[in-house]
């Protein structure tokens, strides 16, 4: 190559393009994230004017000892046990159904992803009406024999009801990821299996899921990370109610932050939180075993 | 074996679509002694002071918000893919490493930060910390690799300025990744909900969907009409851009994740 008097930028004109993200990455991340760290070690209370002080490790203590926090975990891995693997099965079935040859494929796979573009609020809201007392859903199981308490109302019936639009809702996005994944898999794989007198299982199990294992494996982490940090469903349809059976980590954090003002002890709660989510995540990635780099599995 | 695929495919669209058409239904519910496609409560909306006030946040907030990362994810990217300065590749990864770290982490102090700064209630707090958005920076750094240099190369031996390189020749290459960044970025903060919710105290101060999640929420009875005629609107512009950019907007979000 030869050395071209105008190639690329000056170094002073990159830094100056440059500039309106590091201000932000300094003010918006770095700051807060050092902020965070030292208020977890803080007792900082919004409602008290004196000034915080440092109290090393007992926020971290507090709430691993708080009854209401370990409520609060019990509940989010119900809700990440009980919702992500069931969403990756569905997922998967959607994405191989509509991977076979069809002209509604593009019509279908608008109509699964499309509850993912409109505000999770507002989903929310929808599902609230839903199951609300006098609506759709308990009268059409009322046809049918069935009648049920106010669904969001019921201590037993809330959480379950708020995983099952989580399921609908994230089926159809993760459905679409792995369709994009199938439809990427070389046609010549398959014809090789058929000359080789595969079946249908055998052809799913031995080629098919092995060559989609890195999209599945990214689906199930960040699904799972998603899920884990559930919040605004929480808000919208219970406040964490009845009787806090919809109380998930990241609504604690939020009632220990915004209801109590604990400043302190809710940083600390999003560390011990971003410690497990990370731990979590890891553990999926040892244990299915990740042979391709999952930067590339996200396409 | 055709009518199955059919049926299912019917089955599917039941499905998902069938909350949506409750909602609309829903919302064209006859008020007292009309019958059924009964626009009231639209009507009701657009006399409701308080609704308007939600929209007009969002619009505001959502292309404030849009507008700064049309420029500044452009820039910063543009930087990103061109610029041989030292330090690049630390740089981006700590791009990256901001991309790793959860919402919950940062809430706490982004809302002291805006505490502080006596910014509660304002369009400042709900824009200027979402103005330069890492996914798009990293989109845009993509985008702009993948441009061949040589047109930059012969506006500066034509002698344009730096200024004009970037704007004359290459933005217009790049505007296929704008018109992703733009689609996903109005999409995402159209429909934000938890800064939004932190950031405001005043109910003049609320988008849409924070403003109608505490409408569902009151103390009175809710209005579920008048309330799914709010979230119709709140949804008709995702809609709409849906059904044109359908394919650009999926490859988008599914870079993205599913956020909340």
């Amino acid at each position: 190559m030869s050395a071209r008097p105008h190639a690329g930028l000056s170094h002073r004109t990159a830094l100056l393009y440059l500039a309106p993200w590091l201000v932000s990455l300094a003010a918006f991340h770095l700051y807060p994230l050092a902020s965070a760290v030292h208020l977890s070690f803080t007792d900082r209370n919004l409602l008290r004017a004196t000034d915080p002080r440092f109290v090393g490790l007992a926020n971290y203590r507090a709430i691993l000892a708080d009854p209401a926090f370990a409520r609060a975990m019990k509940t989010t891995a119900v809700f990440v046990v009980g919702s992500v693997p069931l969403t990756i099965l569905l997922a998967l079935a959607l994405a191989l159904f509509l991977a076979r040859p069809m002209r509604a494929r593009g019509a279908a796979r608008a109509i699964v992803f499309f509850p993912s573009v409109v505000s999770f609020a507002v989903v929310a809201l929808v599902f609230k009406s839903v199951y609300a007392p006098n609506g759709p859903l308990l009268s059409l199981l009322a046809t049918i024999g069935i009648r049920l308490p106010s669904i969001l109302n019921a201590p037993s019936l809330a959480l379950p009801a708020v995983m099952a639009m989580d399921v609908w809702m994230a089926a159809g996005y993760y459905a679409v990821l792995l369709l994009a994944g199938l439809l990427a898999v070389p046609a010549d794989l398959y014809d090789a299996a058929r000359l080789d007198g595969a079946g249908a299982w055998a052809t799913l199990t031995r080629i098919t899921l092995p060559a989609i294992r890195p999209v599945l494996l990214f689906a199930l982490v960040i699904n799972s990370i998603r899920a884990f940090q559930v919040f605004v469903e929480m808000y919208v349809m219970t406040r964490g109610g009845p009787l806090s059976s919809t109380v998930t980590a990241v609504y604690y954090l939020y009632e220990e932050a915004f209801f109590r003002f604990e400043m302190g002890r809710a940083c600390a709660a999003s560390f011990i939180l971003f410690a497990v989510i990370l731990a979590l995540t890891l553990l999926q990635v040892w244990r299915i075993g990740l042979r391709a780099p999952l930067t590339e599995s996200g396409r | 074996m055709r009518t199955v695929r059919v049926a299912l495919l019917v089955l599917l669209a039941i499905l998902y679509l069938s909350p949506f058409l409750f909602m609309a239904k829903t919302s064209l519910a006859p008020r007292a002694g009309g019958a059924f496609p009964d626009f009231g409560n639209y009507a009701a909306l657009l006399g409701d002071a308080r609704v308007l006030r939600f929209t007009l946040n969002s619009v505001v907030v959502t292309f404030a918000i849009l507008a700064g990362n049309l420029l500044f994810a452009s820039m910063v990217g543009y930087a990103f893919a061109r610029g041989r300065f030292p330090g690049r590749e630390p740089l981006f990864l700590l791009l990256l490493a901001t991309l790793m770290v959860p919402k919950q982490v940062l809430m706490v102090p982004l809302y002291l930060l805006v505490v502080r700064a006596h910014l509660i209630d304002s369009y400042a707090a709900l824009t200027v910390p979402f103005l330069v958005d890492a996914m798009n920076v990293f989109l845009m750094r993509q985008v702009i690799s993948s441009i061949p240099t040589d047109l930059e190369d012969a506006a500066r031996i034509d002698g344009a300025n730096e200024r004009t390189v970037f704007l004359r020749v290459v933005l217009p290459l790049a505007a296929p990744g704008l018109a992703v960044l733009a689609v996903t970025t109005f999409i995402a903060h159209w429909n934000d909900f938890l800064y939004p919710l932190l950031f405001t105290t005043r109910e003049s101060m609320r988008t849409l969907p924070v403003g109608l999640a505490l409408l569902s929420q009151g103390e009175h009875s809710v209005d579920w009409p008048r309330l799914m005629a709010g979230a119709t609107i709140a949804t008709a512009p995702v809609v709409a851009l849906f059904l044109v950019f359908q394919r650009r907007i999926v490859d988008g979000l599914l870079k993205g994740g599913l956020t909340g």
